[in-house]
């Protein structure tokens, strides 16, 4: 097998299958990368069973076959080489694969392709199109909010239902919970709802934003999911099981309301937040015309901070994990922020002015002994 | 250290013992108690706490029935005793230790390990550090406390207990089994009733008829901790001195007066146990995730089983379900059981974070909120729930 490609396509196609590259997997064959020469388009893929990551390199193919190679030393010796062409060749009946640049000379010890999984076969007619801003845009205000914690892998993912013309996303990680439904057009037949692992619409994310294709193509199978996005395909596992009724967690009202500006807020919340470590909550006091941010660390010291704010409800103190109050309050779209709540015991909400696409309900901190 | 240049590799324990600790502090608060037999106990659990050194030529002890005690020693001066007083003065203990090293393992209200390796070059001979903390302790709380001072946890603590109270006993490097084997074989912490008679009917009396013993026989009679008994019969003891500061896991053992199969009696005993371990959890604004369940069989053979939570918790209801459960997965032989016990680890800061899923986790934080109250100001069994009754 030979092809030729250059230094900055090798690194690009290489930082964008890296993410798939199983990092602790004790399956020496997922630390690779296949580099696959049989088609018209050389190929990258990677997988970590849970995330296949496919990209196409661009370069020529002199002389066919596929090859795998260590992923992480692949990737540091293409970021080192000089600009330009490389050829990365494997001679018949040899395990050793050659990469050249210039006068630079690499023999590696590849590991043996037929090991390598194979990328699944999506029967691609079956999809459906997406328009990507829009899709990207919800993934990215809603996914932060799953849990990061495997002991209950459902709240690992985002539940995603597909309408034609809607796209709605939920996640929580008990603490808190995102929905967003964005109008968006679908090319689909009917309703789709799968739970995707958080994981995997992060890595879409970043793989579609720095992507020049306006449309990604979704083809959902029982248990895995084809995201396809300028070439590019990301392939997941889907979670099995049942994603918790979170309608009947929003609650019907509130009794307190407060509209704060949101860069300020931000920055309010994050700055007195710096005192609220190990675990330490931010209290926030509402009261006429006055919100006042206070935390307590015990190693540390005390901190405390008042906004004006448009207020005349009775006074109310209520305590948050800073870092939930941040993310919900940064993913609100425009320059203010609703607070709604109903006692320091019960779920809080933030949303924007004129927006009831995005809610975020939070989990409060008991504060009081 | 001990006066040897050369001998670096060696550890320096301390282990200092408060003598008659509750009675010393009620003696301070009342000096006229001086010369009377003075009892600390009762209350809860209706057996002694601590007793001074009068009341104890009556034969009266701690963990003695508060009856018998009385019967022996009936001009005694009884007393409840102040709990909050007595950590007040823990404290001020511990804040002497302090000075002399950073790593002191409290152990308990009364007794204390300081790690004194490398402190000769801050404080000089580490003997002359140790009787400067006696002295110390005399006179600015006015308690006496006993110092055993040796290469390990095990040694310094049998060592400070040599010749109470007011003791001073150092044990030399290498002295170590040389100092333990003329000692009956019950000072060696972890010798109780059960083990001792199983003990004594193969004719082993001292610490020296122990190490004797080949380890291989002691596992045979007493599982894993037989390999540990073999150990400290040498001397030997490899454990560190560990701050307190740095709680790793809270746990609560009970060994019941006689080992039984009675499920009743072990699951509210499992309960209570539970109560109490989330009860010191929350005392130190902790949560914890995992939680351990531990049965020994009256052969000694041990089960210990885990299970975590999917979030760090605090409340009793979080726990009370899965130590049943540990229990009654972990209780697979019929024999009867010596001793239950309860631990929680995994541990972190307290958040109190509220959860979507649970909404009745406010209420069962206040229920124990409440609880805790009572029994700050009643005891400890002032108030249990019905399935955690004794």
């Amino acid at each position: 097998m030979r092809v030729v490609t250059r230094k900055t396509d090798l690194v690009e196609s290489l930082a964008i299958v890296n993410k798939a590259v199983s990092s602790r997997s004790s399956i020496q064959v997922l630390s690779g990368v296949l580099l696959d020469c049989m088609g018209e388009v050389p190929t990258l893929s990677a997988t970590d069973m849970e995330i296949s990551l496919r990209a196409p390199l661009a370069g020529r193919v002199e002389e066919t076959g596929s090859l795998v190679l260590p992923a992480r030393i692949l990737t540091d010796i293409a970021k080192s080489l000089p600009a330009g062409e490389v050829t990365i060749e494997q001679k018949p009946g040899e395990s050793q694969v050659e990469v050249r640049s210039k006068e630079s000379f690499f023999s590696l010890h590849s590991i043996a392709p037929t090991d390598f999984p194979q990328f699944p076969v999506f029967p691609l007619e079956q999809g459906f199109e997406v328009e990507k801003a829009a899709f990207l845009q919800t993934i990215d205000r809603v996914a932060p909010s799953a849990s990061r914690d495997e002991t209950r892998p459902v709240l690992t993912g985002v539940l995603i239902h597909v309408s034609k013309n809607s796209v709605k996303m939920v996640a929580t990680d008990s603490y808190r919970l995102s929905v967003m439904e964005t109008p968006i057009e679908a090319s689909v037949a009917d309703k789709v709802q799968a739970i995707v692992p958080a994981r995997s619409l992060l890595e879409l994310s970043r793989i579609g934003a720095s992507n020049p294709a306006e449309r990604i193509h979704i083809v959902p199978t029982s248990n895995q999911v084809l995201f396809e996005v300028g070439g590019v395909r990301l392939i997941s596992r889907l979670i099995d099981g049942q994603f918790p009724n979170y309608r009947q967690l929003l609650p019907e009202s509130f009794d307190y309301e407060v509209v704060v500006d949101k860069a300020e807020f931000l920055e309010v919340v994050h700055r007195v937040g710096l005192l609220a470590q190990k675990s330490a909550p931010v209290r926030l006091r509402f009261e006429p015309n006055t919100l006042t941010v206070a935390a307590e660390s015990q190693d540390l010291g005390r901190a405390r901070e008042s906004v004006p704010i448009k207020y005349d409800g009775e006074v109310l103190e209520i305590g948050f994990n800073p870092e939930f109050v941040v993310a919900g309050a940064a993913a609100v779209d425009g320059d203010s922020v609703v607070l709604r709540f109903i006692s320091p015991l019960r779920p809080g909400l933030i949303k924007g002015v004129a927006d009831d696409d995005f809610l975020y309900l939070i989990m409060p901190i008991r504060l009081t002994d | 250290m001990f006066g040897y240049a050369d001998e670096v590799s060696y550890r320096v324990i301390a282990h200092l013992d408060l003598d008659a600790f509750f009675a010393s502090v009620e003696e301070n608060v009342d000096p006229s108690l001086r010369d009377k037999p003075v009892i600390v106990g009762g209350g809860e659990r209706g057996v002694v706490s601590t007793c001074n050194y009068i009341a104890r030529r009556y034969g009266v002890h701690s963990a003695m029935p508060m009856r018998t005690a009385r019967r022996l020693c009936p001009q005694a001066v009884v007393l409840s005793g102040d709990h909050r007083l007595y950590a007040q003065y823990s404290r001020r203990f511990s804040d002497i230790l302090d000075e002399y090293s950073p790593l002191i393992e409290k152990v308990g209200i009364d007794e204390a390990f300081v790690d004194l390796t490398g402190t000769e070059q801050l404080f000089g001979p580490v003997i002359r550090t140790c009787r400067t903390m006696q002295r110390r302790v005399q006179e600015d709380l006015g308690l006496s406390v006993s110092v055993g001072l040796a290469t390990n946890k095990l040694v310094a603590k049998v060592a400070s207990d040599f010749q109470k109270p007011h003791g001073f006993t150092v044990v030399r490097p290498g002295d170590e089994a040389g100092f333990l084997a003329p000692l009956p074989v019950e000072r060696l912490p972890g010798v109780g009733p059960a083990m001792l008679s199983q003990l004594r009917d193969r004719g082993v009396v001292t610490v020296g008829d122990l190490a004797v013993v080949p380890q291989r026989l002691l596992m045979l009679s007493f599982g894993e901790v037989g390999e540990v008994l073999a150990r400290r019969a040498r001397g030997e003891d490899p454990r560190a001195v560990t701050p307190r500061e740095v709680v790793k896991s809270i746990s609560r053992e009970t060994t019941f007066e006689e080992d039984t199969t009675d499920t009743a009696l072990l699951e509210s005993t499992l309960l209570r146990l539970t109560e109490d371990v989330c009860r010191r959890l929350r005392r130190q604004r902790l949560e914890a995730r995992t939680v351990t369940v531990k049965i020994r069989y009256s052969d000694f053979i041990t089960n210990t089983r885990s299970r975590t939570l999917r979030r760090p918790l605090d409340v009793d209801e979080a726990f009370f379900r899965e130590v049943l459960d540990l229990f009654r997965e972990g209780r697979q032989r019929r024999y009867r059981i010596r001793l239950v016990g309860v631990g929680l680890s995994n541990l972190v800061p307290r958040a109190w974070q509220d959860d979507l899923f649970d909404q009745e986790l406010p209420l069962l934080r206040d229920l124990d909120l409440k609880l805790d109250a009572i029994r700050e100001k009643y005891g400890r069994n002032a108030i249990r729930r019905g399935a955690a009754e004794e």
